[in-house]
């Protein structure tokens, strides 16, 4: 199992998203970072197992909860952190914050404010790497709200319709913003779902980074033969509300208590040292690497210029002349 | 030049397209052959270029122009096709917040080749929900450019120039002009965004009209001339971006504008323009402009009660006559 990914190389990513969120929610909360911040503590396994299995050509959309599934795909930290400060020098010059953090060089095509939106987008990817007769996939990550919205029933069908090298990895984590499952889905396992759709459907632990991974590279391995898509139900839990302004109080608080328990990082901490990969030092040098990088990255993300405000009229088009006049219009 | 209908003219633009570009395909609703799309605009290219360029989708409008984007995102030119104009609002989230922001949103980083072709207009009694005029929606989307050509020159040409962009068009054609003919030139042509045509020179009151409504504005412009009217008739060919200076060049000729679009007058594009032509050229004008656009009701089934709804040759006449001061 995950014999041929570097653990220590996963270990290293959950510590970096965890202490990118960590790093923005206390910017956040210290009153430094405008705009919605949705954190993803407590499913770094998912993020990290998912996109260690692709290659770095294979293409993946996010969502709103996007940190932990675009750094696990190669966006810098560092850059990413310049952007939730709004500076010019953010990934996203400034333009996207963090609900539409992206690096297209990485494959990344984009976290999403829109609830399953992200889901027709990855399909289109697959349907072009086909059509390019190519062997590159597409995953989309998409929460439990995304469950009651059309475009992933339609791109199940769709991906199904065409064999497309599309794996559809749910973030199970039990609510849809406050509301629990059990008001929103008509069947508790969407498993079935996508079964009916005629796809492979496995249900993994999804704070086990090892079997999310060896999940999404099987996955992978059969739309790169070219044998269609397949759904991976992730079940794991994000230790924050919805967002910075949800206190979490709709969720019992034993269940917040349990699900920490059961935290993906420490938890592989103990499966490493238990296989003899690494000792506890080692991780711990690990772990003060990343926190250090984070630390830095914060300092520096602080003090980077903000854009210009005029820098609000470019980005738009990639015509520079059809597109000035299409933002400015005549000016008499 | 070789004369063709308007809808040989889409064909035949997305079919060379094809030929010339294999990053290039179709992607909509009942396109391949024998069936060739609803209004059979992509008849004989699933033949010639062969199925796997143009495919037929489920009904899903959202996720049709969602997939394409994706495509584009990642190295092809896909032309979408939503079979009516009114369907856009089934794939409103895909179109608005997704290809038309993506670039943007990722602070450039994203290209976005994508082609996305609907019909829209009335005259067919095809009723409220297959006769839309969206035009106005999509022009206010910042991040698309919005065409709209009237003639089968035009169309060609343009929808050429929007396959090779590599930014969103939404490209409106109408159903009442499929089998409109007109001369194009034979061989490849492509025709620049953002430079509107006159189609009628005049000197006493310019009309500017879009679609559908050039070709009544030419009509009207006809029976004007009974009266020793001269109308000028501009179609923009491209809402965004929109020749202004056209527009401005002319009404400072003339002195007068008619703005004529189908869709309902309400916040639509005729008020854009008419904004536009006061604040950019208040000192030319003898006379408030007039707009003539459809009554603010859905259209009705009733063919009588839908060209009563609909902007009408009469109704041109009778704006461009009232700047002149003539009842």
């Amino acid at each position: 199992m995950g014999t041929q990914v570097n653990w220590l190389d996963l270990f290293r990513l959950m510590v970096r998203i965890r202490y990118f969120e960590q790093t923005a929610f206390e910017l956040y909360t210290g009153g430094k970072l405008p705009g919605f911040l949705h954190l993803s503590i407590g499913q770094e396994a998912t993020s990290v197992g998912a996109c260690s299995a692709l290659r770095a050509d294979d293409y993946m959309a996010s969502t709103h909860r996007g940190h932990g599934d675009t750094i696990a795909k190669g966006l810098a930290v560092e850059p990413a952190m310049i952007e939730l400060f709004g500076g010019a020098a953010g990934s996203c010059r400034a333009k996207g914050g963090s609900m539409h953090i992206a690096d297209f060089s990485q494959g990344i095509l984009g976290a999403n404010g829109i609830i399953g939106a992200g889901i027709p987008i990855t399909v289109g990817a697959a349907l072009s790497a086909k059509q390019r007769k190519s062997d590159q996939v597409a995953l989309c990550f998409f929460g439990d709200g995304a469950t009651g919205i059309g475009p992933l029933h339609e791109g199940m069908n769709m991906a199904m319709l065409w064999k497309l090298p599309v794996i559809f990895v749910r973030q199970n984590n039990h609510y849809a913003e406050s509301t629990p499952r059990h008001e929103y889905q008509g069947i508790p396992d969407v498993v079935r779902w996508a079964e009916g759709y005629g796809m492979p459907a496995t249900k993994v632990d999804g704070n086990d980074v090892l079997a999310v991974y060896t999940a999404v590279a099987q996955a992978a391995a059969r739309g790169r033969r070219g044998e269609g898509p397949s759904f991976i139900d992730s079940e794991t839990y994000r230790w924050y509300g919805h967002n910075i302004g949800d206190p979490g109080t709709a969720r019992p608080k034993e269940e917040v208590e349990m699900w920490k328990a059961r935290d993906p990082i420490a938890r592989f901490r103990r499966v490493i040292i238990e296989h003899n990969i690494a000792s506890g030092t080692d991780l711990d040098a690990i772990d003060a690497e990343e926190k250090a990088r984070l630390q830095a990255a914060a300092e520096m993300a602080e003090k980077e210029p903000k854009p210009p405000v005029e820098a609000a009229l470019e980005d738009l088009y990639s015509d520079p002349v059809l597109g000035s006049r299409a933002i400015q219009g005549v000016r008499v | 030049m070789t004369e063709i209908t308007y809808r040989e003219a889409i064909r035949d633009a997305q079919r060379e397209e094809l030929e010339r570009d294999p990053s290039v395909f179709l992607i909509g609703e009942d396109l391949r052959d024998p069936w060739g799309g609803a209004y059979k605009t992509t008849q004989n290219i699933s033949n010639v270029v062969g199925n796997d360029r143009v495919l037929n989708t489920p009904i899903a409008e959202e996720s049709i122009i969602g997939a394409a984007l994706g495509a584009a995102l990642t190295g092809m030119r896909p032309v979408a096709e939503l079979q009516y104009l009114d369907f856009v609002m089934r794939a409103m989230d895909s179109v608005v917040n997704q290809v038309a922001k993506v670039r943007y949103m990722s602070g450039g980083q994203a290209k976005v080749p994508l082609v996305i072709r609907a019909q829209g207009g009335g005259g067919k009694s095809s009723a409220a929900q297959h006769g839309n005029s969206l035009e106005a929606w999509l022009c206010h989307v910042p991040g698309l450019f919005v065409a709209m050509p009237a003639t089968p020159y035009d169309a060609k040409g343009l929808l050429k120039t929007a396959i090779r962009m590599d930014d969103p068009v939404f490209f409106i054609e109408h159903k009442m002009l499929y089998m409109t003919k007109g001369e194009v030139p034979d061989g490849d042509y492509t025709l620049p965004f953002g430079v509107a045509d006159i189609k009628r020179k005049g000197e006493d009151v310019t009309i500017v009209a879009t679609s559908r409504m050039v070709l009544f504005a030419l009509e009207a412009a006809a029976e004007l001339e009974k009266e020793g009217i001269s109308a000028e008739v501009i179609d923009p060919r491209t809402l965004v971006p929109l020749d202004e200076a056209a527009i401005l060049e002319s009404v400072h000729k003339t002195n007068r504008l008619v703005v004529v679009n189908e869709a309902v007058e309400r916040c639509g594009w005729a008020a854009e323009v008419t904004a536009m032509v006061q604040k950019c050229a208040f000192s030319d004008l003898d006379a408030p402009i007039e707009r003539v656009c459809s009554l603010n009701v859905p259209l009705p089934f009733q063919p009588d009660m839908e060209r009563f709804v609909l902007p009408s040759v009469n109704d041109i006449v009778r704006a461009a006559r009232l700047t002149l001061g003539k009842v």
